[in-house]
């Protein structure tokens, strides 16, 4: 019998111990509802009825306190809650790839944050086809909001009339180089590819690093394969035509696009080990002097003009490859961008915050030095307030662009963009035919669109 | 279970929430990853039941899937082949180290050490001579140039670099393990054989490896589990890279469901590897009691 009762207390306990835990979390989540149950009905009546505290959650992608877009987020938000007391935003900085993948994770369990950030076209479909976003043209109506952005630029994020995502950027690629480079080694700015693969051979045998990439992060290397791809085709949309069914990879234009490739990859124009390199240390390997060109987005230039080779640096379009292609045509980077979850629990309140946010951005932004390449109308006197030659070199590129093409992942499906990954990256490591790039990518483009 | 002088019922009910839990936060997920694997699914859209069409695939249309399978595979041979020599050193330790304390804890640095900061470490010492690698600038300076290669990115060396940081990091975790068994094996039984003639490896032969079969079993799953599992490393040095040559069932797993935005072919892949490690696990296991009983 006394062994009974042991018995029993031994269960009690084990039960009490879990129900305990049980109560702990049930609570938890109790308070969790009803706090955001009261804060959804206030934004849907009127707004006369005084103010309950509302929190957003803001993810984006600025982590980095030394970045100007760091910067002008957190005073932004600053003085949005000193206006409305009653609204708290929470930040979620996180830094890009990290970003990415929270978000996926996230969608998988509907918990999509209040404000994200998602990139254009081709990347952004899975979540509008999910209908996770919310469409935010009534709110681009609002103030003239829509009016701030770059003509055409909303396109991108826009689907069956419904724009979704505001862009905070909108760049193009460019080669920088390092002008104290090539006066050592005595080249000029190349004109033509062929002249290019001259300028790498030049510097290579004077034991200069000819290009720096970060190709571990693939895309580097794709974003440079696919301009090349634009001049080969003479022209934009050749990715277009291949989703139209009107091309296929295996088009002249693809494979003469690999075999320039190819040339540069053998000229020696990488650094050894390049699909090592991560996108910063290749991008380091430049902002320390240690490679003289360096091709990548205009998202770049803030980065070099805080680096040690501030002054010494130029920019130039990237060249005809055998006569082929306009220099005036760029890869577009229309950036990433801020969208709102459908599911949001205080849409207004989210939609009014971000409204006010992008309307203050361009001006921040202009003051805080980071305007170059953002993806709104920007007033002001940039060589007044004092931005770099190279700033104004930039700036200067924008004036011609005559069109260009988006890289590949914001056009292509995920499972092809990561077989053409895949396979640029290995082009760096060997060798290989162009006619067998070509068919890796079409059986790879057929598979992923049945 | 009569020693204890309990009775199951208690022991059950002791058992019981620490059960719930696990089958909760690990049984739960494995079966609800199995069913993805039965999915067309992106991982946040509608899905899209097909049955075995991702497993078809996979074992059949897939090319990186069984080289990385292979590489995995080979992950662990290497991994498992380090426990004889951990086990050495151990036995070199005890043997002819007064105080082996200090070494001991010296060879298990590498193991409290993040993965990323060595996988960061050994990128550097990789890295090609010209950015300043450590081991291509050695092996210029004593006049190998010709063994220079940059370790990370040529497709037939990569792999065998990884190998290698892997089995740096863990050569002190098993020589630890290997090194406690040893320790626990009596005095006595050395002495007793010592009268009789057997001294040295002839000692380590009969009377410390048949007793410390259970630890060396131990260190060879661990191993094995672990390499069959290895991510981190692979991720943080190369990324899978270059094209694939150095992607583990693991990566392509992540790959495929993240990157490609294929969940329910990664949850197939994931799905695989949960019955690899069981079977793997099983397997040990059997040959391991066949042992014990051989030298018992």
């Amino acid at each position: 019998m006394a062994k009974m009762s042991k018995l029993l207390s031994l269960v009690m306990t084990g039960t009490l111990a879990l129900s305990l835990t049980a109560c702990g979390g049930g609570s938890k989540t109790d308070e969790g509802s009803t706090s955001s149950n009261a804060s959804g009905t206030s934004s849907n009546t009127t707004e006369t009825v005084k103010e309950k505290n509302v929190t957003i959650t803001f993810q984006n992608i600025y982590p980095d306190p030394t970045d100007p877009k760091n910067k002008l987020m957190n005073k932004l938000v600053k003085q949005y809650e000193t206006d409305h007391p009653n609204i708290k935003i929470e930040l979620d900085s996180l830094n890009t790839d990290q970003q990415k993948l929270k978000l996926k994770t996230q969608a998988a369990s509907k918990e999509v944050p209040d404000i994200t950030v998602v990139n254009p076209a081709a990347q952004m479909q899975p979540f509008v086809d999910a209908k996770l976003l919310a469409p935010l043209n009534d709110m681009l109506d609002q103030n003239g909001l829509k009016d701030t952005f770059q003509d055409g630029l909303l396109d991108w994020y826009s689907f069956d009339g419904n724009t979704y995502a505001l862009p905070d950027g909108n760049n193009i690629g460019v080669v920088y180089y390092n002008k104290e480079l090539f006066d050592k080694a005595g080249v000029k700015v190349p004109t033509t590819f062929e002249e290019m693969l001259d300028v790498v051979k030049t510097l290579k045998s004077q034991k200069i690093q000819p290009m720096a990439i970060g190709e571990k992060d693939s895309w580097t290397g794709s974003f440079l394969f696919m301009n090349m791809l634009l001049r080969t085709n003479n022209g934009p949309g050749f990715l277009k035509d291949v989703v139209d069914k009107k091309k296929t990879f295996d088009d002249p234009a693809f494979k003469e696009a690999v075999d320039a490739f190819e040339n540069l990859v053998q000229a020696g124009a990488f650094q050894d080990g390049a699909t090592s390199f991560d996108y910063n240390a290749g991008e380091n390997l430049f902002k320390t002097g240690k490679a003289a060109m360096y091709y990548m987005g205009t998202w770049a230039t803030g980065g070099i003009e805080t680096s040690s080779v501030n002054g010494k640096v130029g920019v130039f379009k990237f060249p005809t490859i055998n006569g082929k292609g306009n220099p005036d045509e760029f890869m577009l980077a229309p950036g990433s961008a801020f969208a709102i979850s459908a599911d949001s629990k205080h849409l207004d309140e989210t939609k009014a915050f971000l409204n006010w946010f992008m309307i203050n951005f361009p001006k921040e932004a202009f003051e805080a030095k980071g305007a170059v390449g953002i993806g709104q109308k920007v007033d002001g006197d940039f060589k007044a307030a004092g931005y770099s030659d190279m700033a104004m070199d930039v700036l200067g590129l924008f004036k011609d662009v005559k069109g260009g093409d988006l890289a590949f992942d914001n056009t292509m499906n995920p499972g092809t963009a990561q077989v053409h990954l895949t396979s640029i990256q290995n082009l760096f490591a060997q060798k290989k035919d162009a006619t067998e790039v070509a068919k890796e990518h079409q059986a790879a483009f057929e598979a992923n669109n049945k | 279970m009569n020693v204890l002088k309990v009775s199951r019922l208690t022991i059950a009910a002791f058992v019981l929430p620490c059960l719930i839990i696990y089958v909760g936060i690990v049984f739960v997920p494995i079966i609800v990853s199995m069913y993805s694997g039965l999915l067309d699914w992106n991982g946040i859209g509608e899905s899209k039941f097909i049955g075995l069409e991702n497993f078809r695939n996979l074992f059949f249309h897939d090319p990186v899937f069984w080289p990385s399978v292979r590489r995995t595979l080979m992950f662990a041979v290497f991994s498992m082949a380090e426990i004889p020599v951990a086990l050495l050193v151990a036995i070199l330790l005890k043997r002819y180290v007064r105080r082996p304390n200090f070494l001991v804890s010296s060879y298990f640095l590498p193991v409290i050490l993040s993965v990323v900061v060595v996988g960061q470490l050994w990128k550097t010492i990789y890295n090609p001579a010209s950015m300043g690698g450590m081991l291509n600038q050695v092996l210029t300076t004593i006049g190998l140039e010709s063994w220079t290669h940059t370790w990370l990115t040529e497709p037939a060396v990569a792999m065998y670099s990884l190998y290698f940081v892997a089995l740096w990091q863990y050569l002190g975790y098993h020589t630890l393990i290997q090194y406690t068994g040893i320790l626990n094996v009596p005095e006595e039984i050395y002495e007793a054989a010592r009268i009789d003639g057997a001294e040295g490896f002839t000692a380590d032969r009969y009377i410390t490896f048949p007793n410390i079969i259970p630890i060396f079993k131990i260190s060879i799953v661990l191993a094995f589990i672990g390499s069959l599992q290895s991510f981190d490393m692979v991720m943080v040095m190369t990324g899978g890279g270059p094209a694939h040559a150095t992607d583990v069932i693991s990566t392509h797993m992540y790959n495929m469901s993240f990157l490609s935005m294929k969940y329910g072919y990664g949850s197939s892949i994931a799905a695989f590897l949960v019955v690899l490690c069981l079977a793997a696990t099983f397997l040990i296991n059997l040959i391991f009691s066949k042992l014990e009983k051989r030298f018992s």
